[in-house]
């Protein structure tokens, strides 16, 4: 084995942090020269009111967009609790499929016509059974 | 020849019915290639090693080529390998040309995927004897070719650089694995997380959060306005397809199919390193790369037909090491074990008629891929006008499925969607660059295993360099695709100060994806 | 006269219908029974890799006795440790195999003494394949001349996969050559690796002397011409002598059950002192949450003993080169467990 400048050993008890190390370092570094060339500008014409700041001074459909993460995040959730009473079935994850495609399709229609209002419902009843008889029936793959 | 018995009408059954499942498994974003073979392992119990074997490889081909159309429909990647096909594939379909995309992945897959059978035919255990000369240090170099894409696809390098090296920080999260000879301990976390995060978060469901769920979060924002996903199509006559998009592009083609191939070949690297190297060597070595990214074909030509070249070249070290290329590969070593036969050095030698029938296979599966999909591109380009009050919902119970069945049936990974799916938002509002982060994440975890075990057997840094003249033909490219991104990157900036001169307002990173974004 | 034969054997079909109605609710009223769909999670991520396939094998078998649809899901270690920790009422199993102590006993994260915090189902079969190589160019003719070149104090390093199956017979290894060599067995170095493919290429590099594997996977290698740079050579199979005996008599692709017979002990001879020769032969066995009802742990007991009973299953296994090794579930728990304690004296010497 070689020695001098490059020479390196590396212990297999730590070994798991050896690379994660290099890798903050370089983070950090990159992190200091954006801050430097990038953000700062940035700031500067925030505040002479010539840009806004992201997320924050944006204009947002909040009710959509906070109603569509809201959906999702107890879509998730009650996929799993629903799903634990029929273990194994992917019951849980068609019951409530149902609910959420529903759902979601009301949260982004704008208008409700009567002609709208019959799809939504028909493919929320039918694109989650069709996925659940073709994955969990035909497939068996394990759905919550 | 003793195998054409083999080949009864129930065998080309099988193989245009495996390819026709398999592309609709990768056309539904979160379902993949692996899956699709995965699912229908059990299928060849009773179909026969042969008959197995033709469903498998229909499936295998289908599953890869499938990928493109949620990339270039709705950016996302159906798989892993064809993330670099969203670059261009989806600014093509917000222009109304998404069928023309469409087309063009069509026939470069169908070549990548030949060229790489008519490889893997003709040169499988030749080229297996010079795979092993690829030990963790050619590897290491072999990802850091990958990465420097990095350098060369972002809108500004810095930030690009940075984006990429936070996701090989997030590829880095959970234990660094016994299965690749790691010691087991977990890191970048807190204990409380370690039960859902010990073996980090999963590619699929990353990807499919960080591009899908992002992408409906960003829209629903804008309150999902009722036009449908891309404005206008452009069909038939006038999506403007014709061969001649093909002129000029036979180097790309060809070295694109060898990239995926090759690739392919290298047991722990292969999958979507194939189609992000393939793409960054069109980026350099391209007379005209400035359009790459917003909508080139050459792009699409890049990353489909290495992504179908993968196909073939995966399967040399199956076929001759044992040793599977890829995922897929991987879930396909089970048909051969399953039926008891032994995949190995001598297998081909061992096995005439199986290797034939698999040839034959691989080979029809590439066709009936070509005319399922270039006839039904028609109707599939459609999909964007659905509206989005009905595909989206849809999207997400799809990108649901997809990442749970990924690891067969892991709650965590459905919850990694929502993750990165808020992460993918708040990277993009700040902007930080996905692609790049996308591209660090998936490699970033092979490029750890490959640096610090190159380093445990060596013991100096010195070995990157003097390892092999192949590590020092890989250190060429890179320097040269580094250089080049440089000199990209000094004369979009001075492209760029003209146009700022004439329209002011600085660039946005990711303007392709949200207009709106604070300019 | 024919109908009312019909008639009685309808009633008489009715009673006893009825009667094993009857005697199936009596029972269910004692003990839990597994109903509904049963999901046996294993160890392992791959759907090629030999506890699948045994599981599959299994499982298969024991769903069509019970009439139950049971599934096989390669969730890995870690995420089956878990799926396993949630469910109680039976619908969840896990099968796995030595790794799981092993990891354990090495000190891997993730891994709980089994023993304490499981029920140990029946053992189900064994994968007598567990092998150690070299390249067929080696000077290391065999087992003995790698223990003497190391008692003379040559380096010789060893592929393995650090944490359990791999490294235990690394282990056993270094313990012997501290009992006959002592203050040399630091000289056996471990190269920690990843998968076979990685372990295959550590000797293609020349970066490992010996590198673990399996019969399975390199017996093809061993077949290859001296010329070839890839090829290699069986110094050591881990399992029983007595294990690769029940093999059939075809062995596994072109080498015979003898010619296997070579690497094993009495003629490859591993001490762990006292007389005594170290053996490993990678089981698989069943998994059960703690909670979960005895009546399940019996009625799947039983289901086994059945169709062990019946015989087929045997012959699947061996075909695939696995040797059945049923045992109902409390002498699995007392055998492997009396298993792991003599694995913890070795890990423990070396220690």
């Amino acid at each position: 084995m070689e020695s001098g400048l490059f020479s390196v050993s590396i212990d297999f008890e730590t070994s798991h942090l050896f690379f994660p190390t290099i890798i903050h370092w370089i983070l950090g570094g990159l992190f200091a020269l954006i801050l430097i060339t990038k953000v700062a500008p940035f700031m500067v014409a925030v505040k002479r009111g010539e840009r806004t700041l992201p997320i924050i001074g944006e204009s947002r459909d909040n009710f959509r967009f906070f109603g569509t993460f809201a959906l999702i995040a107890a879509y998730f959730y009650l996929m799993a609790v629903v799903g634990d009473l029929f273990p194994y079935t992917g019951y849980g994850f068609l019951f409530v499929s149902i609910a959420f495609v529903l759902l979601m399709s009301l949260l982004y229609l704008h208008e409700w016509t009567k002609k709208a209002l019959v799809i939504v419902v028909i493919n929320a009843v039918v694109a989650p059974t069709l996925a659940w008889f073709v994955l969990a029936k035909l497939f068996t793959i394990t759905l919550p | 020849m003793e195998f054409l018995s083999v080949l009864d009408f129930t065998f080309f059954l099988l193989v245009g019915f495996g390819t026709l499942v398999g592309i609709i498994f990768g056309a539904i974003p979160g379902m993949t290639a692996t899956m699709a073979v995965a699912v229908c392992l059990p299928l060849t119990y009773a179909l026969g090693l042969n008959h197995g074997l033709a469903l498998l490889l229909g499936l295998y081909v289908g599953g890869i080529s499938g990928g493109m159309v949620p990339a270039v429909l709705l950016n996302i990647p159906g798989t892993p390998s064809s993330i670099t096909t969203t670059f261009d594939g989806y600014p093509m379909a917000r222009k109304g040309e998404g069928e023309k995309a469409l087309r063009i992945c069509v026939i470069a897959s169908v070549i990548g995927g030949l060229i790489s059978a008519a490889v893997l035919f003709l040169f499988a255990p030749l080229l297996a004897d010079f795979s092993i000369k690829f030990s963790y240090v050619e590897k290491f170099l072999i990802i850091l070719l990958a990465l420097s894409v990095i350098a060369s696809l972002s809108n500004s390098m810095l930030i690009g650089i940075f984006s990429g090296v936070i996701g090989v920080w997030l590829s880095l999260i959970g234990d660094y694995s016994i299965s690749d000879g790691g010691n087991g301990h977990t890191r970048l976390m807190f204990d409380f997380m370690e039960p859902y995060l010990f073996e980090g978060f999963s590619l699929l469901p990353v990807l499919i959060g960080i591009f899908g769920i992002s992408t409906i979060l960003l829209e629903a924002e804008k309150g999902v306005k009722r036009d449908v996903a891309g404005q206008r199509i452009k069909i038939g006559k006038e999506g403007g397809f014709s061969l001649s998009i093909f002129k000029g592009s036979l180097t790309n083609l060809t070295r694109s199919s060898f990239i995926g191939t090759f690739v392919g070949m290298l047991p722990g690297v292969g999958g979507s390193a194939a189609s992000v190297l393939a793409y960054t060597q069109e980026k350099n070595l391209a007379r005209n790369s400035s359009q790459m990214g917003k909508g080139a074909p050459q792009g699409l030509i890049a990353s489909e037909s290495a992504n179908n070249a993968l196909t073939g070249g995966a399967l040399i070290p199956l076929l001759s090491l044992g040793i599977p290329g890829d995922a897929t590969t991987a879930v396909l070593i089970g048909a051969f074990t399953l039926q008891g036969i032994q995949v190995g050095p001598l297998f081909i030698p061992e096995n005439h008629e199986t290797w034939y029938v698999m040839m034959t296979a691989l080979v029809l599966a590439n066709f009936v891929m070509f005319f399922l999909m270039f006839f039904a591109i028609k109707y599939i380009a459609k999909v964007v006008m659905v509206p989005k009050h009905i595909l989206y919902p849809i999207i997400v119970m799809m990108c649901v499925v997809g990442a749970y069945a990924i690891n067969y049936g892991i709650m965590f990974d459905v919850w990694t969607l929502l993750i990165f799916g808020v992460l993918g938002y708040l990277i993009q509002k700040i902007g930080l660059e996905i692609a790049p982060l996308i591209i660090g994440f998936i490699l970033g975890s092979q490029a750890e295993v490959y640096f610090v075990k190159s380093l445990e057997s060596f013991g100096t840094y010195s070995v990157f360099f003097t390892k092999s003249p192949i590590a020092m033909v890989l250190w060429g490219l890179i320097a040269a695709s580094v250089v080049f991104a440089i000199i990209m990157g000094i004369r979009s900036r001075a492209r760029q100060k003209m146009e700022l001169s004439q329209a002011s307002g600085p660039h946005t990173v990711s303007g392709k994806h949200h207009g709106s974004n604070n300019d | 006269m024919l109908l009312s034969k019909k008639t009685m054997m309808g009633v008489g079909s009715a009673g006893l219908i009825a009667a094993l109605a009857m005697h199936s609710g009596i029972a269910m009223a004692q003990d839990a029974q597994m109903r509904g769909n049963i999901r046996v999670v294993i160890g392992s991520t791959s759907t090629g890799g030999d506890t699948y396939q045994n599981a599959s094998i299994v499982v298969d078998r024991l769903a069509e006795h019970l009439g139950l649809n049971m599934k096989v899901d390669a969730v890995g270690a870690s995420s089956a440790f878990r799926t396993l920790d949630r469910d109680s009422r039976g619908n969840t199993l896990m099968i796995f195999h030595d790794q799981s102590y092993l990891g354990h006993l090495y000190g891997v994260q993730g891994y709980d003494d089994i023993f304490e915090k499981y029920t140990i189902g029946p053992t189900i079969a064994i994968n007598p394949g567990n092998a150690y190589l070299v390249a067929k160019d080696s000077p290391y003719e065999t087992l003995d001349d790698i223990i003497e070149a190391v008692g003379n104090g040559e380096t010789v390093r060893v592929a393995i996969q650090p944490g359990g199956v791999s490294e235990i017979g690394f282990s056993a290894l270094k313990n012997a050559i501290a009992i006959e060599h002592p203050g040399q067995e630091d000289n056996l170095v471990a190269v920690n690796t990843g998968s076979q493919s990685d372990k295959n290429q550590q000797l293609f590099d020349g970066q490992a002397d010996v590198i673990n594997g399996s019969v399975q996977a390199n017996e093809q290698y061993t077949r290859l011409p001296e010329d070839d740079q890839k090829a290699m050579r069986f110094v050591w199979l881990t399992a029983r002598q007595g294990t690769i005996e029940q093999a059939l008599e075809e062995g596994l692709g072109q080498t015979t059950r003898e010619q296997l017979l070579e690497y094993v002990e009495p003629n490859v001879d591993v001490t762990m002192g006292e007389d005594e020769n170290f053996t490993f032969d990678k089981e698989f066995f069943f998994l059960y949450n703690k909670e979960m009802d005895q009546g399940i742990v019996d009625q799947i007991d039983e289901a086994l003993a059945a169709i062990y009973d019946e015989g087929s299953i045997q012959e699947a296994q061996l075909n695939a080169f696995f040797i059945p090794d049923f045992n109902p579930s409390e002498e699995a728990s007392e055998y492997l467990q009396e298993k792991m304690t003599r694995y913890e004296e070795i890990i423990s010497n070396i220690n």
